[in-house]
């Protein structure tokens, strides 16, 4: 690879104004829907947990696949790797920290029924 | 592996000096560099939003106002749009460098300034709001983490908008030199991964909010 | 927005006022005479002699990677002596203040130290260990070690290398400048929550600690993102990743760690910053608040930070053992995965840290359990050692003893660790001295590996050995000091000795407390002992000159360079044949290090910005802490202006020419061949194994003929 002319490296060469729009157009979708979701009460607690997740996960699937270009492709796969390895780091991070302070609230916390916390 | 067997190797055939003029891929480099960073600062809002998980029970708010009663969804979906459009106007921006487009890459730029100050302006008018409604910080542990995370979101946003202005300037005086692209390139990763992190602001903190 | 402040504040000075500064301290009063002292007689001998010159362009402006690392160095050593000290004082205070007859002096009712100024000592004492003394010392050996491991002429990012080791050195500016103006945090080093709030710790003592931690995480964290881009991106053609060296490797593991926790401390000691500064209630205790989030946050930090520590000396010892059993080392593959298991686990364990929140059994039974696992490669670490060393060829040099001492120490530490990890166990000792003694153990090691590396890679780095009598005495005494101090601490910690005590009441524990002041003595010695090694191993460097393979069995890449290694460390980037590519090389007789012609090299410009910035830094830390927000405004626009002015700054390097690079190549081979002649009769022993037994055959045979013959090497 020579780069001579930085304007040919393969990271400037990946931008596509299809993908941009594509991804544009989806994550608004989907935070249109979630808002939709939440606004409209129709959906019960639960469910709507679950429906709001996965909106913002769909959304974040897509955009880092063809915002941040997150894929196996040489020019690409060292950034990929790296987010790989530090996903599971977040989720530990969060979800252990929700786990033990929930089972602490439980036992140290007056929990007032029919007022659920965040993480139920 | 290598002191287990001594058997003689032909000095002629083995590569001991590297002539290859390989040159290292600096723009590679650079950004490899810059996503690190991106996941640490990722890492910063992924405890920010473990701080919010710990208080946002109802009693993290002490008996004061919560979410329900000052989020307003519509107006923050306006901010998503803000957002997703200054992300987009960049991202025309990065299809302009590819082709060299001087002209494009300096009025995409712009379309992403602005796109992103119309953000900023929509929050920072939020939040001057809450305050005068005595909706602060200083309520209440829940609305401590509410505040502070969303707003070290906008504060990244402002850092953008510098940086964006920085841009515009090298852009149109430099050209389009190693450093210049590389700028734009980190620009993007930083530009782009702001949107990721929106989403879950959004949707996490702003309306499932609304459910505590 | 702000809070309101008890007591005065001006808008020029903030809160900073002449009764803060500590001048009727007895002890503080006298050693500030002593440090100004000291400092203008530096500052004129430099002078003196002309030097200031010499200084800006050779150290303070440098991206020399090696040059960085070994400030690095001098800061972990000046701030290791300053934690030393403080210790002194714990110790002392301890055995002199048992039971209510003690006697009390200088103003404290019991042994010499008030509870508030002991409180400061004690806290200041495990930030600077672990920030600002182990951390730098690691960071610079992998500074100077981890490019020529890879054969890279730099990292990868020079001049963030450089504002990484100022950012650094701004934080040990400001904890020293907490000493003589105003206070420091009286929490510990952790921080206790809800006391560093602002009401219960109204002075500026936390804001101090909190600056100084953050500071040292900016820097942990640009240093972090520099090793892994340069090991990823800069490696020499054919260095493939099986055939990385161990330390390198190692480097790699813990800078995932320290790139992925310290943000945990940023956001942990940002939220106390948003407590104290504008009054927001995330750790409070009442209003919401939660103070075991603090906790919680800061220890996802602080148990990877343990490992970030820990993992490059697990390096360190696994490059040192196989130099000296001349043997290349046993599970190369397991040790690398043991290292990322390790790494792994090390974010999954922090709550046990406080078993006692009681978060109930199941979130106990987790944690317990996630934290012994760590103990399975732990073991694997241990065991490969040992079998490297089996059946090989010791030499207990000073590096050997130190690397064996701290496996020793390791297996100590490492089985206190699965003591604590059982929350029924923890929950009888936990915040006793059996903690304490868990951990010194643990960070012992880290001590015990980063001397036996200094003496290691020591000629490497100055061309010269250390004197081996002398490093046998530091390692001895140090080792006697730690038996003295820590057995009869552990034995403290289970007779229910709690940590932090400022006056102890049991007064049989008084002959325990007096063994540790008898090994705190040692240790000290052990402190002129080490002076001694450095004034003696100077004074004769002229006789200990070495060559490129200073230890005669080294194996890995940066023993191909010269020594001292110049700055461009590798005229010409070796293309990587094997893994332990030296040994590869010696083995096959390749051991000329000419190459057939020379290149042009590129080279990064020096450049003063980073030593601004950092310098600017210090100011930013120091305003906030005295809260003078003009200051704070002013540095912040500098840093600002001064990151995008130079990035308008596109006349960053440099090239050698090809005939310029020849030339001074010639210089170092002359000089090698001229040190040979002698070294061969020193290290002749090496040599003789290498000819005596054929299956250790070329490990010590480049000695003989080193650079000058490729014919008279192979044995
Ligand atoms: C086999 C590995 C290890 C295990 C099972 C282990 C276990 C533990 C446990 C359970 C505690 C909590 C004790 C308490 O406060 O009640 C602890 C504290 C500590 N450990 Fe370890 N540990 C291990 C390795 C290390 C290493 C490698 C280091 C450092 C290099 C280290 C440094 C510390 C420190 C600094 C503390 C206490 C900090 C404080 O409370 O101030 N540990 N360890
Ligand atoms: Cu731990």
């Amino acid at each position: 690879m020579s780069h001579d002319n930085p304007l040919q490296h393969p990271e400037v060469q990946v931008a596509s104004g299809r993908g941009y729009l594509l991804t544009f157009l989806v994550s608004t979708l989907l935070m249109g829907v979630a808002l939709f979701l939440v606004t409209s009460h129709s959906v019960a607690p639960f469910g709507l947990m679950l429906a709001l997740s996965l909106c913002a996960g769909l959304a974040v699937i897509v955009q880092i696949y063809f915002l941040m270009h997150m894929d196996l492709s040489e020019a690409q796969i060292w950034n990929t790797f790296a987010l790989v390895l530090t996903i599971p780091l977040f989720i530990l991070a969060i979800g252990l920290t929700a786990w033990m302070f929930q089972e602490l609230y439980q036992r140290t916390m007056v929990m007032l029924p029919g007022m659920p916390g965040m993480l139920h | 592996m290598s002191s287990s067997t001594s058997k003689a190797i032909d000095p002629s055939s083995v590569e001991l000096w590297d002539h290859s003029h390989h040159h290292h891929d600096v723009l590679s480099t650079r950004t490899f560099g810059f996503w690190l960073y991106m996941l640490s600062d990722a890492m910063i809002f992924a405890l920010l939003f473990a701080a919010w998980g710990v208080l946002s029970y109802s009693h993290s708010f002490a008996g004061g106002p919560i979410p329900a009663d000052f989020v307003k969804p519509g107006y923050a979906f306006l901010q998503t749009l803000a957002l997703f459009g200054s992300v987009l106007a960049y991202g025309f921006t990065m299809v302009a460098l590819k082709n060299g487009n001087k002209a494009g890459v300096i009025s995409g730029l712009w379309g992403a300034l602005i796109l992103g100050a119309a953000f900023l302006a929509l929050d920072i008018n939020d939040v001057v709001h809450l305050l005068d409604a005595g909706i602060t910080p200083q309520r209440s542990g829940g609305l401590s983490a509410f505040f502070i995370l969303t707003q070290t979101h906008a504060l990244h946003i402002l850092f953008g908008l510098l940086w964006m202005l920085v841009m515009l300037v090298q852009v149109s005086r430099f050209g389009f030199t190693t450093e210049v692209v590389g700028r734009m390139l980190t620009l993007r990763l930083f530009w782009h991964f702001q949107a990721v992190i929106w989403v879950f602001v959004f949707v996490f903190v702003y309306l499932r909010g609304m459910l505590i | 927005m702000l809070v309101d402040l008890q007591g005065p504040w001006s808008p020029l000075l903030g809160r900073l006022a002449l009764s803060q500064i500590p001048y009727e301290n007895h002890i503080l009063a006298p050693l500030f005479v002593v440090v100004v002292i000291l400092g203008l007689a530096i500052i004129a001998a430099i002078s003196y002699f002309g030097k200031w010159g010499y200084l800006w362009r050779e150290w303070l402006t440098t991206v020399d990677h090696k040059k960085i690392g070994i400030m690095y160095i001098l800061i972990g050593l000046v701030m290791l002596f300053r934690g030393f000290m403080d210790a002194l004082m714990i110790r002392t205070q301890q055995a002199m203040a048992v039971g209510p007859d003690a006697p009390g002096y200088l103003g404290a009712l019991h042994g010499y130290l008030a509870p508030y100024h002991f409180g400061q000592i004690y806290s200041a004492h495990g930030v600077i260990m672990i920030l600002l003394a182990a951390t730098p010392l690691l960071v610079g050996i992998m500074n100077v070690i981890v490019p020529l491991q890879i054969g890279a002429r730099d990292m990868a990012y020079p001049y963030l290398n450089a504002l990484g080791l100022w950012v650094t050195a701004a934080a040990a500016a400001l904890v020293m400048v907490s000493l003589f103006v105003g206070d420091f945090s009286h929490n510990g080093w952790f921080g206790i929550a809800p006391i560093f709030e602002l009401s219960y710790s109204p002075g500026v003592g936390v804001d101090y600690w909190m600056w100084v931690m953050q500071l040292t995480a900016l820097g942990s964290t640009l240093g972090s993102i520099n090793i892994l881009a340069t090991v990823v991106k800069m490696r020499a053609p054919g260095m493939t990743w099986l055939r990385l060296p161990i330390f390198t490797w190692a480097a790699v593991a813990s800078n995932i760690i320290a790139l992925t926790s310290f943000p945990a401390l940023t956001v942990a000691l940002a939220l106390i910053g948003f407590d104290r500064y504008l009054g927001t209630h995330f750790f409070t205790a009442g209003l919401g608040g939660n103070l075991m989030l603090y906790t919680n946050l800061f220890w996802i930090w602080g148990h990877p930070e343990v490992y970030f520590v820990i993992l490059p000396a697990f390096g360190m010892i696994s490059e040192i053992i196989p130099t000296f059993s001349e043997k290349p080392l046993f599970g190369y593959v397991t040790m690398v995965l043991a290292t990322f298991g390790i790494a792994g686990a090390s974010w999954a364990v922090w709550l046990h840290h406080f078993f006692t929140m009681g978060a109930g059994p199941a979130v106990n039974s987790f944690f317990s359990v996630a934290t012994m696992l760590v103990g399975i490669p732990t073991g694997v670490k241990v065991f490969n050692w040992a079998f490297t060393m089996y059946r090989g060829r010791l030499r207990f040099e000073t590096a050997m003893l130190w690397a064996v001492g701290a496996v020793f120490l390791l297996l100590l530490g490492g089985l206190t660790g699965m003591m604590l990890a059982i929350p029924a166990i923890n929950y009888m000792v936990h915040n006793s001295v059996f903690v304490i003694a868990h951990f010194h153990q643990m960070l012992l090691v880290i001590v015990y590996a980063i001397f036996g590396a200094v003496t290691y890679w020591w000629p490497k780095v100055f061309g010269f050995k250390l004197n081996e009598a002398w490093g046998k005495a530091v390692f001895w005494l140090f080792t006697a000091g730690s038996v003295l101090v820590f057995v009869p601490m552990f034995t403290l910690g289970f007779m229910g000795m709690t940590r932090r005590l400022d006056y102890v009441f049991n007064t049989q524990w008084q002959p325990l407390l007096d063994i540790q002041v008898l090994g705190i003595a040692v240790y000290s010695l052990s402190v002129l002992a080490f002076v001694g090694m450095l004034y003696v191993s100077i004074r004769d460097h002229a006789k200990n000159q070495v060559s490129v393979d200073a230890w005669g069995t080294a194996r890995s890449l940066e023993w191909m360079t010269p020594s001292p290694v110049p700055f461009y460390n590798f005229a010409v980037v070796p293309h990587i044949n094997a893994r332990d590519e030296w040994a590869w090389r010696k083995e096959h007789g390749f051991t000329d290090l000419r190459p057939d012609h020379y290149e042009d090299i590129h080279m990064p410009k020096n450049t003063g910005i980073p030593l601004i910035l950092g310098a600017l830094m210090f100011l930013l830390g120091f305003g906030l802490t005295w809260r003078i927000w003009w200051l704070c405004a002013l540095s912040l626009a500098l840093i600002i202006a001064l990151v995008i002015i130079r990035s308008f700054d596109s006349d960053t390097g440099y090239t050698i020419p090809a005939d310029e690079v020849e030339r001074m190549e010639r210089g170092h081979h002359e000089r090698a061949r001229a040190v040979d002649l002698p070294a061969a009769g020193v290290l002749g022993g090496a040599i003789a194994y290498g000819q005596a037994d054929p299956a250790v055959k070329g490990q010590g045979a480049a000695l003989g003929g080193g650079m000058t013959s490729p014919e008279g090497s192979r044995v």
